[in-house]
């Protein structure tokens, strides 16, 4: 038995390696620059070997092997790509708000590379995103990783295939706006928002029994088992039950967090992000103590009544009482002064700089499953880097060029200023946006709100 | 992109039936209008048989709707009325391998008392694998009438709905008097539209509800095995969805996708791949990225029958600035790709048909000849027109070519097909003749008077539904002309007025265009006619909706007035 | 190891003198005035260059004295060493104090029903307890235009500072009359009107503005002469604009829109101010040679097209300094205008510099309002709005030590600061029942 679960994870993991395989790699040696590796301490007048899309080696005086290509980083700062846990760039849907919970709906299925808003990122040094569903649903749909490899067509390219699988999960004021105020049905409170979640899971378990029922009588001789009804919704919730899927769950006021953790608790979940989670720094013990953290807001707050209770010390507290912690965009905007973002927890809460430049880097690797990978400059990860002109932590500081697994996809001075990759043949004059939304959390709830003004009020 | 434009004030305006009065062709007919012979002989014209094929000097003969020859020494019956076809060319009937002429989508069923948004019936949310394209197709609809001028003689019809429309159904574009059904239960129709307002909503959700709707078509079927060949078992839940996919799941008919750009076809692709039905993706304007996907996967590929608008690119003006020149550069380049994917995909060796929905059959030749401009060979547009088309529908046996023992579809034209000077003179579908106005094109500007256009004009238009009008005006400005039009406005308030472009004269013909906004999208009305003296006949065609007649007087206070 | 950090420290220790006070229940601390020698920092004057071990003496809510020979003569002597004073910033754009929770319609008061509404006045709705004006003076941006939005003039926007009870106790002295130049851009991704429509609707909003600027003018100019003319409160607020009593602050963004506006106040003699101006950079040298003032930002914002160099907002205020553009920088945030500072430092660090951007927070607004000579720098007969922070406050990590609006000394807390203090170490923590 055991050895063939072995086999199973080995082949499992060639897989994984195979699809990351497929993507494609580069080698480039950065020299001289400081390198702040996040993890392992700041090195001045250090080069940083990628090859094959690997961090060979961080080391003093290294060599190029042939054919590799050497940056000069002199003066200039090198860090790990910078991750945002909680974006919705590059996806064609966000909401599918037509259910309380629609477990079943893949992100992946809508990625778009195309989307400049990737290429807008990458000029903030961002090399991964997690490009997820909105916040209309209590069960949302399951999330895509990215890596931002700008300049491919194919969605299977951008999507990080080795990460695991995530969900997304809202509590309070949008799902119950949605389906309570908006469609009429539950949940119309926090009260209805707790028990979708434990009918869901409840349902879950049953789904779970029939199955394994029937898979039991099936295999005896003669059976005339018939098979439960499918139901895709059902099996991610089983799966999320049997700890293969990260919940990431959008969520402001304590009450709600705490409720989140008890149901957790009680459903013996424990691979549990909160998202946004402004009122976090209120249940931070609890948060340290049974979840994966949470991924906050610099300074967001007072946009609608769940954050009027907020407050700027909110990443410092949760950091402070031990809870992961990273900070997000959760905007078209925002993605591109991630570095900037996470400065401001030295205004708000006297971080140290690696303290601060870990909730743009490790941190939100850890929550997104994915820190054996990226997250930090470390010998054996993936090649994705950000080099800065000034600290990335000053507010004067300038991304010069982004590298994912070893490949150039940003340069300050070389690329071109118009980087759509697609065109409308028929355009006479180029539309120009003034109030672009950028916060997508609600995006396509529209049909649900008389006025597009309405909608206007209630990102995030 | 499909709308309900039937919801659209405008449109509305056209209500089926009027046209439905049934013509039976019974032995007498006092309408007069029954041809007294259903042979026909098309003597010494250039045939092209088949796409690629040399013209060659023939004489075809047809009968009841079948070739019954093709040669140069044949036979003509007597009973077949000769038509003289020296100088004309004639070539395999056009088919139309995804078409939604003639098909009315059926009206949304009621919502039940305990409609729940998130959870709505089968039928209300777009999913009706058992409807069929039969049930929602009029052969008398001007669409087909539109169709058939292009030179289309069969046309695979898929219904009109949601993420799963219903089945698709082939029609020959024959006379008024007949079903004109050849085959029945073809295709199933789908596409990513979400329903609005409830679940599924969007691509996502339309994803997830077509695995699910697939997988428990299965297991569905499963259970019905089980059920029918043992005794003790609980009786399975038999629903018309599931019955529907059946045919889909087991493979014994394709899934046409609707898919309009490169994300799309990746899309149907990865729902392919991960549950297995037949495919083929239909009406893709962008695929310039997905040549090699296409080629690898083996489906089936319509394209639709329509390149660009190119005013964009004429409109680009010649002393601009660095910044402006660079986009006017990335537009002109965007424009030459979009035109040259057919080439290219011909080149690749993928076998295309075309698809005419949401595209205007009467741009189908201008848009194939910005294709073969573009690098399509000619006999890959006629492969696409043509053989292509049947395969792709199953077909083959029975047309796609001119020769002996296939369907009679015809076109015939006045010069070689792809040329910029021929036209369509006859169609022949189904063993029966369409004959069409040949129009003298007069040169402009070598001295021959056009005719005077500018003025103010009353015009009516005649739709099923009655006829509406309103003031045409035109000016002259300079060598050109601009003007406006107002119309019953179809937010129903009321008249609207949009400006005219495209104004264009020639010899006494005017023809122009405007667009209308209903419910928030933009709709283009074409408009052509004759002029003599203060009076204009002609016809006002809709996108996707047909032609109708329109009919304009001048007014002479026009010029005391002002 | 939870390590109670520096910050909290130093305000606990700015706090100790009044925490036996704060021991009573209900006691809180206030903003105080009297006469404060801010001693031996390097101050940041704007105008006058950078004083190295300076300080500046403040009485009456005036600037005192600034120099490095400064006697404390009875003032309360604040130890600066070490530190930094600069001016204290100007948002010359925002909706602070008009909408508390922005969703909540209830708490938004900065637009009003009506196309033509330039008789609202800003001022009077702004809620001089707002819980986001500490919040935003304890960042140093200590004087904020509040402005109304909404239709073709959809009211008369204030400079205020922030401290008071009343709105009369925060007015800095300006008011200007907004309005929205008509756009030839798109509102956003649900706005699906056809270019012509858009074309249509910009020509008629266009015809609008002449006919209500020339009943202005008619207005103007009977009432001079003595008329007594019905009472029509819309025309009597925009004929302030044509006897200029008030400027006309222009929201105009795309360039084209930027040109026509040009051309539209080319004949009119009036007083000018341009806002927004997001594409600004397309088009400076035409606003340079137009002599028209800019307040622009946020800087922190995506380029108004597709196409656009990821940089256009970052650099656009730059772009329009260098080519002799008088720039003024605004948040146009309600909760968070106490991002002033990292906006202007994106500004400085793509293509302004430090000392422009510097400007275009303080002196620069300070000037294009007509208050030059009171407010926008550290002079001796200002206003008494500064700031002392640990090194320069455009940086994150910079602490904002010390606030002074009008001369009255700002308590550095406010509910982002209590939360804080109440929650870095929770009691009960996780272990108690």
């Amino acid at each position: 038995m055991k050895k063939i679960n072995i086999l199973l994870a080995l082949c499992l993991s060639l897989c994984l390696s195979f699809s990351w395989a497929q993507t494609p790699k580069g080698s480039v040696l950065i020299k001289n620059g400081t390198v702040l590796t996040v993890t392992n301490g700041t090195y001045e007048n250090t080069d940083v070997l990628i090859q094959d899309g690997v961090i060979k080696k961080i080391g003093k005086d290294l060599n190029a092997p042939s054919g590799v290509t050497t940056v000069d980083a002199t003066g200039k700062y090198v860090m790990p790509g910078i991750i945002d846990a909680h974006s919705h760039v590059a996806l064609d849907v966000v909401n599918e708000a037509t259910a309380p919970i629609v477990a079943e709906v893949r992100m992946k299925d809508v990625v778009n590379p195309y989307e400049i808003g990737i290429y807008r990122a990458l000029a903030g040094g961002v090399t991964i995103s997690h490009a997820m569903h909105g916040s209309a649903n209590v069960v949302g749909g399951q999330n895509a990783t990215l890596k931002h490899r700008w300049g491919s067509s194919n969605p299977e390219d951008i999507i990080m295939q080795d990460a695991p699988r995530t969900i997304k999960f809202a509590l309070g004021e949008n799902p119950t706006r949605v389906h309570g105020r908006g469609n009429g049905i539950q949940p119309r409170s926090r009260m209805g928002v707790e028990a979708i979640l434990r009918n869901g899971f409840n349902e879950a378990l049953q789904y779970k029994k029939a199955w394994e029922d029937f898979n039991k009588a099936k295999s005896q001789k003669g059976s005339t088992a018939v098979a439960p009804e499918y139901n895709e919704r059902l099996q991610t919730l089983v799966d999320i039950l049997d700890g293969k899927i990260i919940i990431h769950c959008h969520s402001y006021r304590a009450d709600e967090i705490y409720m989140l953790i008890n149901v957790a608790r009680d459903f013996g979940i424990d691979k549990l992000v909160f998202q946004h989670t402004n009122e976090g720094f209120k249940v931070a013990p609890e948060i340290a103590e049974y979840t994966m953290g949470a991924s906050v807001f610099a300074d967001w707050w007072a946009y609608k009544f769940e954050v009027y209770y907020s407050t700027a010390f909110n990443a410092a507290i949760l950091h402070r009482n031990g809870a992961i912690t990273s900070i997000n965009s959760d905007s078209a905007e925002l993605i591109r002064h991630l570095y900037h973002e996470a400065a401001k927890t030295q205004r708000y809460g006297n971080l140290s700089d690696d303290e601060a430049l870990s909730m743009i880097t490790i941190n939100p690797a850890r929550q997104l499953g994915i820190d054996d990978k990226v997250g930090s400059l470390e010998e054996g990860k993936h090649g994705d880097v950000a080099i800065f002109e000034g600290h990335p932590l000053s507010s004067y500081a300038i991304p010069q060029m982004t590298f994912v697994d070893g490949i150039k996809y940003f340069d300050i001075n070389e690329d071109q200023d118009d980087q759509r990759q697609q065109v409308s043949p028929t355009e006479t004059v180029e539309p120009i946006l003034l109030t672009e939304h950028n916060h997508r959390c609600m995006q396509d709830t529209e049909h649900l709100f008389e006025t597009a003004s309405a909608l206007f009020q209630m990102n995030q | 992109m499909k709308k309900p434009l039937w919801k659209t004030g405008l449109l509305g305006l056209f209500a089926w039936g009027l046209f439905g009065s049934g013509t039976l062709f019974a032995q007498s007919d006092p309408t007069g209008q029954k041809p007294i012979t259903q042979t026909y002989a098309f003597t010494n014209a250039t045939v092209h048989a088949s796409p690629g094929s040399e013209g060659q000097k023939a004489t075809i003969v047809v009968k009841d709707g079948v070739i019954i020859s093709v040669g140069s020494g044949v036979t003509i019956p007597a009973a077949a009325k000769v038509i003289a076809g020296d100088s004309l060319y004639i070539y395999p009937g056009f088919i139309d391998a995804a078409s939604q002429a003639g098909i009315t989508k059926p009206e949304d069923p009621e919502r039940p008392s305990d409609f729940v948004s998130s959870n709505p019936p089968d039928e209300i949310a777009g999913i009706t694998p058992w409807r069929s394209a039969t049930d929602q197709f009029d052969i008398s609809s001007s669409q087909v009438d539109d169709l058939r001028k292009a030179g289309f003689t069969m046309a695979h019809v898929l219904p009109d709905g949601g993420m799963i429309a219903g089945k698709g159904a082939i029609m020959v574009l024959g006379t008024k008097g007949s079903t004109n059904l050849i085959k029945a239960n073809t295709a199933l129709a789908a596409s990513l539209n979400g329903s609005r307002g409830m679940y599924p909503g969007t691509t996502v959700g339309v994803m997830a509800k077509f695995r699910d709707v697939y997988k428990n078509t299965n297991l569905t079927q499963d259970r019905i095995a089980t059920f029918t060949s043992n005794s003790g078992v609980t009786r399975p839940e038999i629903n018309q969805t599931y019955s529907a996919m059946t045919e889909v799941v087991n493979g014994q008919i394709p899934v046409f996708f609707e898919v309009e750009n490169d994300l799309e076809v990746r899309r149907a692709i990865s729902l392919q791949k991960e549950l297995g039905f037949k495919l083929v993706v239909y009406g893709l304007e962008q695929y310039d990225e997905v040549i090699d996907l296409l080629k690898s996967s083996g489906v089936g590929v319509i394209l639709k029958l329509e390149t660009p608008d190119d005013k964009a690119i004429k409109s680009q003006k010649d002393d601009v600035d660095e910044a402006v020149q660079a986009q006017y550069d990335r537009v002109k380049e965007s424009y030459d790709r979009t035109i040259a994917q057919a080439g290219k995909l011909a080149e690749a060796g993928v076998a295309f048909a075309f698809s005419t929905i949401d595209a205007k059959p009467s741009d189908a030749m201008k848009s194939l000849r910005a294709m073969i401009e573009a690098g399509l060979t000619e006999s890959a547009a006629m492969a696409a027109l043509t053989t292509n088309a049947a395969s792709m529908i199953g077909m083959n046996r029975i047309a796609g070519t001119v020769e002996q023992g296939k369907i009679a579809n015809l076109v015939i034209t006045t010069g070689p097909i792809f040329s910029e000077d021929s036209q369509i003179k006859h169609v022949v579908a189904d063993g029966s003749i369409f004959d069409y106005e040949i129009k003298t094109k007069k040169k402009n500007g070598n001295g021959e008077a056009t005719v005077e256009v500018a003025g103010t004009w009353d015009y009516t238009s005649e739709t099923p539904a009655g006829s509406s009008g309103g003031k045409l005006t035109i000016e002259k400005d300079g060598d050109d002309y601009s003007g406006t039009i107002t119309y019953d406005d179809p937010s129903g308030n009321g008249t609207a007025t949009s400006p005219i472009s495209d104004v264009s004269i020639s010899g006494s013909q005017l023809s122009f265009s405007f667009e209308v906004s209903a419910g928030g999208m933009a709709i283009s009305v074409s408009v052509s006619g004759e002029i003599s003296g203060n009076s204009m006949d002609g016809s006002m065609n809709i996108a996707q909706f047909g032609s109708f007649p329109i009919s304009a007087t001048r007014n002479p206070n026009f010029i005391s007035n002002n | 190891m939870k390590r109670i950090n520096k910050t909290f420290l130093t305000f606990l220790i700015a706090l100790l003198p009044m925490m036996a006070m704060a021991q009573i229940d209900g006691e809180f601390i206030k903003p105080r005035t009297g006469k404060f020698l801010l001693q031996n920092a390097t101050v940041h004057t704007i105008t006058k260059g950078v004083l190295s071990g300076a300080s500046v003496l403040i009485e009456n809510g005036k600037i005192l004295q600034v120099g490095s020979n400064v006697s404390a003569d009875g003032a309360e002597v604040i130890d600066c060493s070490g530190m930094v004073i600069y001016p204290g910033m100007i948002d010359s754009g925002t909706t602070l104090g008009l909408a508390e929770v922005s969703s909540v319609a209830e708490t938004v008061d900065y637009q009003e029903i009506g196309n033509v509404t330039p008789n609202m006045q800003a001022l009077t709705a702004v809620n001089p307890n707002s819980e986001a004006i500490p919040v935003t003076r304890v960042s140093g941006v200590t004087t904020v235009i509040a402005k109304p939005s909404g239709g073709l003039f959809p009211g008369t926007a204030a400079l205020i500072n922030l401290v008071g009870y009343t709105p009369d106790q925060m007015y800095a002295g300006f008011k200007a009359v907004a309005m929205n130049f008509p756009s030839s851009a798109r509102r956003g991704r649900f706005d699906r009107r056809s270019d012509a429509d858009i074309k249509k609707d910009n020509e008629k909003a266009l015809k609008d503005a002449n006919e209500l600027m020339e009943k202005a003018k008619q207005y103007h100019e009977l009432s001079s002469k003595g008329a007594e003319l019905e009472y029509y409160p819309e025309i009597a607020q925009l004929a302030k604009v044509i006897s200029k009593e008030l400027p006309l602050m222009i929201e105009v963004n795309a360039a084209s829109d930027i040109q026509n506006a040009i051309k539209w106040v080319k004949d009119m003699d009036i007083r000018v101010i341009f806002s927004g101006v997001k594409e600004g950079w397309r088009v400076a040298d035409e606003i340079a040679e137009a002599g028209i003032p800019v307040i622009t930002g946020p800087v922190q914002d995506l380029p108004s097209r597709q196409s656009d160099r990821y940089d256009a907002a970052y650099t656009n205020a730059g772009k329009l300094a260098k080519a002799g553009v008088k720039v003024a920088l605004r948040t146009n945030e309600t909760e968070n205008v106490r991002n002033l500072p990292f906006h202007a430092a994106f500004a400085a660090a793509y293509g302004m510099g430090k000392e422009e951007a510097w400007k275009a927070v303080t002196i620069n607004p300070a000037e294009i309002f007509g208050l030059g000579d009171q407010l926008g720098s550290i002079e001796a007969g200002k206003v008494a709005n500064l700031i002392v922070a640990t090194e320069d406050p455009f940086e994150t990590r910079s602490q904002i030590m010390h606030v002074f609006i009008n001369g009255y000394r700002i308590p550095l807390s406010n509910r982002h600061i209590r939360l804080y203090q109440e929650f870095l170490e929770r009691s009960p923590d996780l272990n108690a029942n």
